[in-house]
């Protein structure tokens, strides 16, 4: 069985490269992230109300850093939720 | 002078005319301590995400004004006496980044962009003339001292004609 996962893994790097993400405020040009724009923000908090990761998303090290302390000024402002279920 | 941002929360069970009283007065206080204020939004009753002292909605107001920082110290003693006030919030912004925050804002400025690469490529193209000439200069000047420092060291007729050698090589080449 081992073996057999070990190769279905190894067949489907062969068949599947992965699309490189690219940060999409470095698409944009955006250099400050605002705390009150939650349409944007929400697409990085999904139902749990946690922050996605960096590898996830794609996001450069620098915006997701901008991300993270906008999405926390956020969340004291209840606009966004720090939990949800 | 500096650039700040404040929002707070106002309870809901507050009366508008005292909401617009209120207001009034926090921005009396920017204004008397020689702040510009620069932007006042107000978003209106809106859902809280989470209840905060048992609240599930509250008015939202942001401020966004420059000054010293005795303004911001000031709104927030006062934010703490003010029962209607649930939470707050201030940020210092760096008014540089400010220009480019939206995505007009920022299509504007891909544009500027174009234009200045435009411009660009007419200036290089004339500095890199300008640039051309010089180093032509250069190497003229370069080879006149050559020139002078073996007049120099032969001081005598034979320079003269080592230089003129010199000229015919050049030439040739």
């Amino acid at each position: 069985m081992v073996k057999d996962q070990k190769q279905d893994r190894g067949t489907y790097r062969k068949y599947f490269t992965p699309k490189r993400k690219v940060c999409r405020f470095c698409e944009r040009n955006v250099k400050d992230i605002d705390f009150k724009r939650i349409d944007i923000l929400r697409r990085y908090v999904p139902e749990r109300g946690k922050i996605t990761p960096r590898r996830v998303t794609g996001t450069c090290a620098y915006h997701q850093r901008r991300l993270t302390t906008a999405i926390k000024r956020a969340r004291l402002l209840a606009l966004l939720p720090y939990v949800s279920d | 002078m500096r650039l700040y941002e404040t929002a707070f929360l106002i309870a809901p069970n507050l009366p508008e005319e005292e909401v617009e009283e209120l207001l009034k007065k926090m921005e009396d206080v920017v204004s008397k301590k020689k702040g510009k204020m620069l932007n006042v939004d107000n978003w209106g009753k809106r859902k809280m995400a989470y209840s905060i002292n048992k609240f599930e909605e509250a008015t939202y107001i942001f401020f966004l004004y420059e000054g010293n920082p005795d303004i911001p110290a000031e709104l927030e003693r006062r934010f703490k006496q003010t029962e209607a006030i649930i939470r707050f919030l201030t940020i210092k912004k760096d008014p540089r980044e400010a220009i480019r925050k939206t995505g007009k804002r920022a299509k504007k400025k891909g544009k500027d962009f174009e234009e200045k690469t435009e411009t660009f490529k007419e200036e290089e193209i004339e500095e890199a003339e300008e640039e051309k000439e010089e180093a032509k200069e250069e190497k003229e000047a370069g080879r006149k001292k050559k020139k002078e420092e073996k007049k120099e060291k032969d001081e005598t007729g034979e320079a003269a004609e080592d230089n003129q050698k010199n000229k015919k090589n050049k030439e040739e080449k």
